[in-house]
Order: C-alpha cells, then structure tokens, then sequence
C-alpha cells in the first residue's frame, strides 16, 4: 500500500486510518518553539461521514486509502437496491437502499452517477448537482405572482418532494439542485 | 506614479513592503541606541545545527561539497561573541526545511541578538521592549512552564505523569503509535494544542523556567528543589514570538548534549551529523556569560498589520 507523510498531506487526499477511508480536510502545521513539530488534520470518515480531527507527529506516514471513482448509469431497481452499469466497463452494479440513502430520490433512468468505491465496494453515490425534472404532482399554477418567493408543495417524477414557486404548473420540467432540494428554475 | 490602475490588494501590499522597510530602520535604531553592533553572517555554513526538532537544508557548494542553509546565525554568532565581539545583532533570512504553514515559512526573517552587557532579567524586557515596537505597548507577564501547566491543566510537568491521558481528556487524538511517544513530546503537544493558544491574550506573556530536557542552548539552574533551564519564549495573542536563553556557555556540557541531540535524531530516524569542533572550540576558548534571542520578524510584521499567514508580510510569494 502506498504512503505519504504527514507533510505532504493535501486537502482532497484519501488517507486510510484504523482501516476506515478519510478525506484530508485541513492540515495544519504546529511547532511549538524549538519543539516537535506536530500534523493537526482534519479529515472526514468517508463511510460515515463523522468528521474528526486527529494530531500526528510530522514526517510520520500514513496509508493512502485505496479508493476509486467512476461514473455509472442508472438502469432500475430491484429489490435489493438500485442497479447501475458502470460508463466504462460496462459492469452492472446494484447499489443498497441503505447506502443509497436520501439519494434514491434523485434516481432518473439514464442519468448518470458518480459513485466512489473503497477497496472496491461502493461507499457513496452523488447524483448531479443539478438535475431536469417533470413535476408530476402539484396544485393549478396560480398567475399574477411571479416574484418566486411564493412557493408550493410539488412532487418530482423521481419522488422527490420540493417546494416551488406557486406559477408552475403539473407537467412542466423544471431545473433542481440535488444538494439542497431546492427549485432552482423553469426549463423551457 | 499613480497606482490607481493597481488591484487594491496590491496596494495594501505596497503599503505592508514600505511598512517592513520602514521596520528595518527601527529595529537598527533600537540596537544602536544600545550600542549593540550589526553582523552579517554568512547564510551558507559548513555544519548543520544540531537539533533533533529543526531540518536543515543542503545545498552543493561545488561538485564536492555540501552546504547547508543557516536555520539561525547561533553557532556564528557565539563565535563571534568568543572572539571579543561584544554586544552583536543579527537581522536576515534564515532557512527551515519542511516548516510550511500560516506561521511557518521554510525562508524566513529573524532577529537574533546577544547580551553579554546586561542581566537575564534586563534582557527579558529588552526583548519584550523591542517586540512593543512592533505590536504597541502591552502589560509584561513571567509566568513559569510550571505555573502554565498547573493553572491550565491542573498538572505538574515535572512530576512523573500519565501525560497522554490528559491529552485524551482534553479531546486531543492522537494515533495508536503514541502510546511510544516520549514525556517530552507529550509535553510539546499539551503546550501546544492547549496552552499556547490562551497565552499573550492581552499582555505579552514570557514563558520561562523550561525542563532541562528542553534546555537546548540554555543553562540549566537549580530554584527551589528543581532543575529548571534559563530558557524563555515571548506569546502575544497565542502565537510564539521569541525565543531566548541564558546561554550555555560550558563546552563540555554543550557537547554532550550535542550527542544527545545526535542520538535523538538517530531515534527519529534522521542522519546524525558532524559536530561543528570550531563551535566547540569557541566555546572552550570562553563564552562571555551573556544572554541570546531570537525573534520572528515576519510574525511581527503578521500581527501589526493583522494578517492572518506569513506570506502576506513578505516581498514574495
């Protein structure tokens, strides 16, 4: 396994410590006087996505966690889960319910997604920052105001339940921002 | 020339660049006020220091030869002070391998100054003096290593102590393998996750009274029962502006730890190296008794114009 000292830790490097993935958040240098110098990191469990912070000694090493990332498109579910076909090899691969997580409302046939393996099973799956949805359930749009601030309950075709402005109506596709479920704008 | 058509950012940088020049001249003045003479010491020396904490920087001097990059001008300058020299400043670059961060820099600017004139106590206000010239006039606080310890964690560092577990307690994560870190280290790590960043809040805070394990250069004294080392480092604001020593002026003490300082490097697991005999033989001709420091220009620089990292305070970047 290959090895990088504390030094030349990046913010965006893998590691793996106590044989959990961690993303490099901060690495902060700490010498007191004529003292041992001292690492103080910041990093995020990429399983669990706790964040901690750890200090080691400067010049020891640590593992570079053994991750992989590929780009894979949504086919359907299954009991199991979800089952993508990686871009590439052209490898199927069924994604848990449990890992999946909130995501599984941002699943649309033929969209592709990132997904992130460690040692490799599949550890996160990140749908597009912004997506083009049909809204399939949503009160008779209402004319007059079109500031955007007045907003209503819509349902996405994928299921996923947002807020949007009270003048779009059923039927209409719109643009929406995965990571924070809001409405973003029409798509004409 | 206007310097209207320049980025704001680079004229606030003009300004700092003026201001560090500006800085030079008071820092001559404050020496020559005193008396204290200017030395320009050579940034390539022969030998590395000595320090298990501190990486030197080698360069080739010809197809044979290896230099290294002064980390301090100390060995030169109590060369200097062994010849006669008297009360003698320094004021230039010096160079650290592998120290990168906010307050760190691999280049860097020091002022370094010895005493031979004045008492350790005088010379403790002269430093914090030359630092307020910089940063305004604050009230002065001696507090011992000791009192630190005791006042912000409730232990004594010199009585034998389960020093990781206090780590633990206060949040401080460290990996398995510190369970083979040394008392020393332990130390370094309390002082400075948790007890340097409450030092110099609105006062310059003068830690003194170091453990002789972490004497470096300094004497080390009896006071009441304990051996403490005539050591001192100058806080404001949590950062570490200074540090300075009673120094040490026996050469066969001062080659013992020399060795020791070898063998913890060896420990470590970084190169032993050639002991600097000209140094050593500069020392047994005679140090005067006399007092050094050093102090961190840029840092100065850094809080006076309250910047948040070092580069910001240099010509470039």
């Amino acid at each position: 396994m290959s090895q990088v000292t504390t030094n030349e830790l990046k913010v965006g490097m893998k590691v793996e410590v106590d044989k959990e993935p961690y993303l490099i958040i901060i690495n902060e240098f700490v010498k007191p006087g004529k003292g041992q110098a001292f690492n103080r990191i910041r990093m995020k469990n990429m399983v669990t996505g706790r964040v901690v912070e750890r200090t080691y000694k400067s010049g020891e090493k640590l593992d570079l966690a053994d991750i992989e990332e590929a780009e894979v498109r949504f086919l359907y579910k299954d009991a199991d889960g979800a089952v993508f076909m990686d871009e590439k090899t052209f490898d199927q691969i069924t994604i848990s319910k449990e890992l999946l997580g909130s995501n599984e409302q941002w699943l649309k046939e033929e969209i592709v997604y990132h997904v992130v393996f460690y040692k490799g099973s599949p550890i996160e799956v990140v749908p597009p920052t912004f997506m083009e949805l049909t809204i399939v359930d949503t009160a008779p749009g209402v004319r007059g105001d079109t500031s955007g601030r007045v907003m209503k309950n819509a349902v996405l075709e994928t299921g996923s339940k947002i807020q949007v402005p009270i003048f779009i109506e059923q039927g209409e596709k719109i643009k929406v921002d995965t990571r924070t479920g809001e409405y973003v704008s029409r798509v004409s | 020339m206007s310097l209207e058509f320049l980025d704001a950012k680079f004229v606030s940088k003009a300004a700092i660049l003026r201001d560090r020049a500006n800085m030079f001249d008071e820092i001559r003045a404050f020496f020559k006020k005193r008396g204290v003479i200017e030395v320009d010491c050579c940034s390539l020396v022969q030998y590395p220091p000595l320090d298990a904490n501190i990486e030197v920087m080698s360069v080739s001097v010809s197809d044979q030869d290896i230099g290294y990059l002064h980390t301090s001008p100390e060995y030169a300058m109590k060369k200097l002070l062994a010849f006669g020299l008297g009360d003698i400043f320094y004021l230039g670059h010096v160079f650290r391998k592998g120290e990168i961060g906010k307050l760190h820099s691999p280049e860097f600017t020091m002022i370094e100054w010895y005493r031979i004139s004045i008492s350790y106590s005088d010379f403790i206000n002269e430093t914090c003096e030359l630092i307020m010239q910089f940063i305004g006039r604050f009230p002065i606080r001696i507090l011992s290593y000791r009192e630190a310890f005791q006042s912000f964690l409730g232990i004594d560092p010199f009585e034998e102590c389960n020093f990781s577990a206090v780590a633990h307690r206060l949040g401080i994560d460290t990996p398995k393998n510190s369970i083979h870190w040394d008392c020393d280290t332990w130390l370094q790590l309390l002082l400075s996750h948790a007890i340097e960043p409450n030092l110099g809040r609105d006062e310059l805070t003068v830690l003194c009274e170091y453990p002789p394990s972490q004497a470096a250069l300094a004497r080390v004294i009896e006071k009441e029962g304990i051996s403490i080392a005539e050591r001192f480092e100058i806080y404001f604001k949590g950062i570490e502006l200074s540090n300075g020593y009673h120094e040490l002026s026996d050469a066969k003490e001062q080659r013992r730890r020399f060795v020791e300082e070898n063998k913890n490097r060896q420990i470590l697991g970084k190169e032993a190296y050639k002991l600097d005999e000209s140094f050593l033989a500069a020392l047994e001709r005679g140090l005067p008794d006399c007092c050094g420091v050093s102090v961190g220009f840029d840092r100065l620089m850094l809080i006076r114009h309250k910047l948040n990292a070092l580069h910001e305070t240099s010509c470039f970047v």
